[in-house]
Order: C-alpha cells, then sequence, then structure tokens
C-alpha cells in the first residue's frame, strides 16, 4: 500500500528527542530577552548553533530509525479527560525523519544566509529570535505522534510566520500582510481543529497509531468528512486554492523568511499531514479526488499569474504557489511518497531561488522589480550560477532534481485507480495533462525571470555587488542539493522510496513516454521564454502584451482575486459587524440597556422626588387628604 | 339652650378646623399659618367640650359618662398649650422676618436639597 506505516515503537535509546525542538527554543529564549544587550556575533552564533545543534541530533535519529522501528519519546503525559488522552509525545519514523532533516538542514543553512542578509538590520536579534522559534514549532509540528501536539506546532509556525511577515512592523502595508497570513491561516486552522474532533469521536484516539488502528470504525462518510477537514487546514498552511491569498503578500517579510518559512518548511506542513493521515485518505476517494482537484487548480492558476508578475519575489511566491499545488496531486492520487519527494526536492531549489532573489535584492540595495534588472551575470557570478542550477532544476529539465519528482506526481497522475471507484475514472488524465500545461507555464516563468534578471542589459543605475561568502556558501550548498536529490527520486535509484518502503519492489516500469513529454514541455517553456524575453527580443513581449490588454492586466493584477475576496468576504463581513456594532452594540446594549437603565431609573426617581421636595404644607397635605380618606373609609 | 344640639357644636367645629387646615396648606405666610393652627386647636377645643357637655347622648358606657368632665380638663392644657406655642411661633416668626425681610415660607428653603 502507499500510506506510511507506523510501526509500533520500541522503548530504544530515545531520551534525547525533545531535546531537537528544545535546543531552537532556547536559543529564541535568550534571544528574545536578552538578544538587544548581547554583541550581534553571540546573537548569530547562538541562533546558528542550536539549530545545527537540532541538525546534529535529527542525523542521529534519522540513522537510527534506518537501524529498525521508528522512535517515539513521550515528553510528559498532557491531557487525560474521560476517553480523550493526549500526550506530548514525539516520534520518528520514516516520513517524520525526512521531513526532520529537511527542516533542521534547509533550516541551519538559511539561518546561516541570515546572518549576511540581515547584518545592518537594527532588529537583528529579534529577526534571530523568532527565526528560532519557527524552527522550534516546526520541529514540534513535524514530531507529533498526535495530532493535537501537531496543533501547537501547526499554530506555532503560524505565530512565527505572522511575526516574520510582518517583520518591518513600522510599514503599514507589511504589518497587514503579516495579519492577512494569520487570519487566512485561521481559517484552515478551524478546520484541523474540527477534523480532529471527527476523529477523536470516531476512533478515540488523537494519536496516529492509535488513529490508524482503530481506522476500521471510520465508516466512508466520517474519513471523508475528517479528511475534507483536514485538508482545509491544509490548504491554509500551503497556500492552496481558495486560501492561497496570504502567502504572495508574506513576501513583505524579509527573503530570508520567504525561503524558510514560505517555500522551504511552513507551507509544506499541510502536504505534511495529508501524506501523514495517508491510511485516512485512503479510506476516503472523494476526499482524494477533492485533495487532487485543488492541487491542479491551484497549481495552473499560480502559474498563470505567475508568467504576468514584475516582482522578482512574487514570481518566486506564485512559483511556489503552484509547486505546493504539484505536492498535492502527488497526495490527492495517493501518491504520498511521491508528494513527499517533491517537498523535499522543491525545499533545495526553492530555498536555493528565494535566497538567490534575496542576494540580487541585496546586492541591489532593495530593488526587486525585475523590470529595472538584468544583465546581473556578470556581477554577481555565484548568484547567477546557483540560481541557473536551481532553475534548471524547477523547470523539470533532466537530469536535475526537478524533473524525476515533477514527473513522478505526474505519471502517478496519470496511471491511478483510486478514483475509478467512484465514478471520476477521467481525472487522473486530467489531472495529468493539466499539470503539464502548468509545467510549461512553470518553465516560461522561470526562465523569464532568469533571462530578465541575469541576461541582456542593465535597465537601472544601480551599482550592483556580490553577495559575501556566508550568503553564497548556503546557496552552493543548495545548489548542489538541487542536483543530488535527483538521486532521491529517480527511477531505479528512487533513494526516498526505497527509505520510506525499505521491502518494497521498485523494478517497475521506467516511464519512457511521460518523461519525454515532460522534457519537451520544458524546453518548449524555455525557448518561449527566449523567443520573448530573451536578449533584444523585448518588443515581442510587448507586442503580445499589447494584444491582450486586458488579460495580461488582470494577470499581472493576480486576476483580482485579492479583490473578489474583498467584495465578496470581506465588506459582507464588515457590513455585518458594523451593522451589529451599530445595532447591537451602540443602540442596544449601549443605548438601552446600560444608559437605558440609568435613564429609566433617573425617570422614575425623577417622578418620585416631586412627592419628597421637603415643602412641609405639601406633607401637610397629603397627611390631611389621606387622614379623612382613612376616616372616611372607616366611618362609612 | 336645649335648641343647640351637639352637631351644631361639632359642625361649627368641624367649619373651623377644616378652615384652619387649608389655611395652614395653602397660605405662604408665616403668620396666617399659625393663624390657622390656632383655629384648628381651638376647633379641637370646641369638640372635646362638646363631648364633655352632651355626654349622655353621646357615650353609652358608664364609666365613660363618669369620665366626661375629662373633656374641660384637656381644654385647658390645650390652651396652655397653644400659648406657648403662640409665643415661641411669633418669636421664631419675627427673628425671620428680622433676617430674611420676608415670611414668606416658600422662600425659605436652604435646607432644600
Amino acid at each position: 500500500m502507499n500510506h506510511l506505516a507506523l510501526v509500533p515503537a520500541l522503548p530504544a535509546a530515545t531520551a534525547y528527542l525533545w531535546l531537537i525542538p528544545l535546543f531552537p527554543l532556547l536559543g529564541a529564549a535568550v534571544n528574545g530577552l536578552a538578544g538587544r544587550w548581547l554583541p550581534k556575533a553571540l546573537v548569530a552564533g547562538l541562533a546558528c548553533l542550536t539549530i545545527l545543534l537540532s541538525f546534529l541530533l535529527a542525523v542521529t535519529a534519522f540513522q537510527q530509525v534506518a537501524g529498525g522501528a521508528a522512535l517515539h519519546q513521550t515528553w510528559l503525559e498532557w491531557i487525560q479527560v474521560g476517553r480523550v488522552h493526549a500526550e506530548l509525545g514525539l516520534t520518528v519514523d520514516r516520513l517524520s525523519a525526512v521531513m526532520l532533516l529537511v527542516v533542521t538542514g534547509v533550516g541551519f543553512l538559511i539561518h546561516l544566509y541570515s546572518v549576511g542578509y540581515m547584518e545592518d538590520d537594527p532588529g537583528f536579534a529579534r529577526y534571530f529570535a523568532y527565526l528560532n522559534l519557527f524552527a522550534a514549532a516546526m520541529l514540534v509540528l513535524v514530531l507529533a505522534d498526535n495530532l493535537v501536539a501537531l496543533f501547537i506546532g501547526w499554530e506555532g509556525v503560524g505565530l512565527c510566520s505572522y511575526l516574520l511577515i510582518g517583520f518591518w512592523f513600522t510599514d503599514d502595508a507589511k504589518a497587514y500582510a503579516g495579519r492577512k497570513a494569520f487570519v487566512v491561516n485561521r481559517i484552515g486552522d478551524f478546520g484541523v481543529l474540527i477534523g480532529t474532533f471527527v476523529l477523536l469521536k470516531a476512533t478515540g484516539h488523537v494519536d496516529f497509531a492509535g488513529m490508524q488502528a482503530a481506522s476500521r470504525m471510520l465508516t466512508p462518510a466520517i474519513a471523508t468528512t475528517a479528511g475534507l477537514l483536514l485538508f482545509m487546514g491544509a490548504c491554509g498552511k500551503s497556500a492552496q486554492l481558495p486560501l492561497y491569498v496570504w502567502l504572495p503578500d508574506a513576501m513583505a517579510g524579509p527573503t530570508p523568511v520567504s525561503a524558510l518559512i514560505h517555500a522551504a518548511t511552513m507551507v509544506t506542513a499541510g502536504v505534511y499531514l495529508v501524506a501523514r493521515m495517508g491510511f485516512l485518505y485512503d479510506l476516503a476517494p472523494v476526499a482524494l479526488a477533492v485533495v487532487a482537484i485543488v492541487g491542479t487548480l491551484t497549481a495552473l492558476w499560480a502559474a498563470l499569474i505567475a508568467t504576468a508578475q514584475h516582482d522578482i519575489k512574487k514570481v518566486l511566491a506564485y512559483s511556489t504557489v503552484s509547486q505546493l499545488g504539484f505536492m498535492f496531486i502527488g497526495n490527492g492520487v495517493g501518491a504520498y511518497d511521491a508528494g513527499l519527494g517533491h517537498v523535499v526536492t522543491h525545499a533545495f531549489f526553492k530555498a536555493c531561488l528565494f535566497l538567490g532573489a534575496g542576494s540580487v535584492i541585496h546586492g541591489l540595495g532593495g530593488e526587486q522589480d525585475m523590470r529595472k534588472m538584468g544583465g546581473l551575470g556578470k556581477e554577481m557570478p555565484h548568484t547567477s550560477r546557483t540560481f541557473l542550477i536551481a532553475t534548471i532544476a524547477i523547470t523539470g529539465i533532466f537530469p536535475l532534481s526537478g524533473f524525476f519528482s515533477k514527473d513522478e506526481i505526474l505519471h502517478r497522475a496519470l496511471t491511478t485507480t483510486r478514483f475509478a471507484g467512484i465514478g471520476l475514472g477521467w481525472l487522473g488524465p486530467a489531472v495529468y495533462a493539466i499539470g503539464t500545461l502548468t509545467a510549461l507555464l512553470t518553465s516560461y516563468y522561470m526562465w523569464r525571470l532568469y533571462q530578465r534578471t541575469f541576461n541582456g542589459e542593465r535597465r537601472n543605475e544601480h551599482h550592483a555587488h556580490e553577495s559575501p561568502a556566508v550568503m553564497t556558501g548556503p546557496l552552493w550548498i543548495l545548489a548542489t542539493l538541487s542536483i543530488v536529490g535527483a538521486l532521491l527520486v529517480m527511477p531505479r535509484v528512487q533513494w526516498l522510496e526505497r527509505w520510506l518502503h525499505p521491502h518494497a519492489d521498485l523494478e517497475g516500469e521506467i516511464p519512457y513516454v511521460p518523461f519525454l513529454v515532460a522534457l519537451a514541455v520544458a524546453w518548449a517553456g524555455y525557448y518561449l521564454a527566449q523567443y520573448f524575453h530573451g536578449a533584444g527580443s523585448e518588443a515581442r513581449a510587448s507586442k503580445v502584451a499589447a494584444a491582450w490588454p486586458r488579460l495580461t492586466l488582470a494577470l499581472e493584477n493576480k486576476l483580482y482575486v485579492d479583490e473578489a475576496y474583498d467584495l465578496v468576504i470581506v465588506r459582507p463581513l464588515r457590513f455585518v459587524a458594523h451593522t451589529l456594532w451599530e445595532f447591537g452594540d451602540a443602540l442596544l446594549i449601549d443605548g438601552m440597556m446600560v444608559n437605558g437603565t440609568a435613564r429609566l431609573t433617573g425617570w422614575i426617581a425623577g417622578g418620585l422626588r416631586k412627592l419628597q421636595n421637603g415643602d412641609a404644607q405639601a406633607y401637610a397635605t397629603v397627611i390631611a387628604l389621606g387622614t379623612a380618606a382613612l376616616l372616611f373609609a372607616m366611618l362609612r | 339652650m336645649s335648641a343647640l344640639a351637639p352637631w351644631h357644636y361639632l359642625t361649627l367645629a368641624a367649619l373651623l378646623f377644616a378652615i384652619g387646615g387649608v389655611a395652614v396648606v395653602v397660605r405662604r405666610n408665616a403668620l396666617i399659618i399659625l393663624m390657622g393652627i390656632e383655629l384648628m386647636l381651638n376647633a379641637v377645643n370646641l369638640t372635646f367640650l362638646t363631648f364633655s357637655r352632651f355626654p349622655v347622648a353621646l357615650a353609652s358606657d358608664a364609666a365613660m359618662q363618669a369620665r366626661a368632665n375629662v373633656g374641660h380638663t384637656s381644654v385647658f392644657f390645650v390652651i396652655a398649650v397653644a400659648a406657648a406655642e403662640a409665643a415661641v411661633g411669633l418669636a421664631i416668626v419675627i427673628a425671620i422676618f428680622r433676617s430674611r425681610s420676608t415670611v414668606n415660607v416658600d422662600e425659605l428653603a436652604e435646607l432644600k436639597n
């Protein structure tokens, strides 16, 4: 079967597992509380050292897992109420070991890079505190052995994302982008919570092993409901339609953050969750179909928008959304390992791309508009070469990692039999067709970006300079990984597949036809980009843009999705909130209940006060009349 | 003499009491109010004397008849108290008039509120 089995844990020497998230947490505490009084070298050293230690422990854990069963450690008993039993349990199995290495490894490289990138920022210590805190939260998410503990990390990365996107919070737009990410993520988190409750109700467990063991209690309806709810959370965290809108805005944060959080780690949490819950999705083909459809549409949609963006980071942001769509296609056709493969290779090349873009921005003194770049290849040799390698990888040109991981997903989509049972047999080929089209667009927009940034003539007078070694070093490591990563997913080699399923038989056919199609598509994208954006061919691009002015405008404006959301969701909500405020708060509560009570009391008192006016004659009158009335009544 | 029945006296007393009461309640001049009080007190005196003079007609109980002269005694007390009250009341009114140049009770409202 395709799902990743959770082997019962042995009480091996696993007492160190809790240290993996603890080191970055300590780093965050020290840098967050005392960082501003510490010298920069110490802050940076501490931040990098903690994540490096986590990486070394992760390697140890990886080796232990390779030697046998999954590792498990119960950090502490946490919730024990009636049937509900949740503990802060950490587990490393074959799936989380891979994620662990990616998070700590890529995370360490990005910490290192940030030392150079954030050198002159006044919030240096704050930045590294957030970055460490993020690493700790992400590690909790990956290590958690149950949905409740996972949710801690899930929320933690959301919080850190908010903090880091709005890192330069004095700029209103950036603070707003942070808020938007947080709010949109909350919508998805709600789904995760409800999904957890549904699973708890149905199986009586929140831990993955327990749920899997009790999965026979899951009827298809419940499995579908829970699967869709969890996928809703994945949509938020991993930026899928319709909740992807926060990710492009998240580029407001420092560029290394975009690389770490919004390309390599946090956004893959949704993919990880679906892969982790694979046993659930295997029971719910309808939920899987939804995952596949959403992934496909997101991949296409974001790739379309990416073709017309001018901000270098925006192109990469939409590219990330699109690539996440590919990962969900992998998950959606039940090929969780293919999805995970793309997570890993994407982490390498997209981190490299983002860091390369950061290097360009750094070298140009903050310029992000590609229309003002060009010809940077001469001035920034390291950046441009690593960027080229990563671009080849993402566009899917043989034999780099992206070619194999992306094609594995598309091939599995084409041959899937998952949807035949629910009358959607056409879905697999349809996904394959759209995915291939998306691959063409991917190749096009990435080569366009490369051409406009590094080739051709300079379009402004900035003096560009190559970044320091502390920044180019991680770039080269990531570029190397983008190449070597191919071994993880290359047919017949397939290190990742062998790792996840040590006993599986992998001697399958090599799918030559899809491979050739993918290769042709990648080269087509390259030539298309050359044709329109190569040296001296800007006129052709503007001619096309002039031929379809409305389409160009719509794509440049991100297909007006933000505007549509504003119109359909934000404004009605604001209207309802405003109405509730006016009628509920201002009128009913303040006006009638609070002030109304006071006014009523005052009014009654005002009436009664007339009786007690200190006029003895009036009292005498009342007494006399009262006495007369009493006498009359008694003597009558 | 016997042409005058008790109800003649009582009616007169009631009228005097009512006139005095109305004067106390309605008038704003402190002097007139004091005069009203005098009228009311005297109406009471007249009532006392009426019941003292015609005990048989009104009281059926023998013991009550024996103590009918108590009415006369009470009247003396009332006259004495009324004299004292008039002396003190007029003194107060004069003192007020000297300090405020008014005896209008509505204007003497310093303790109000």
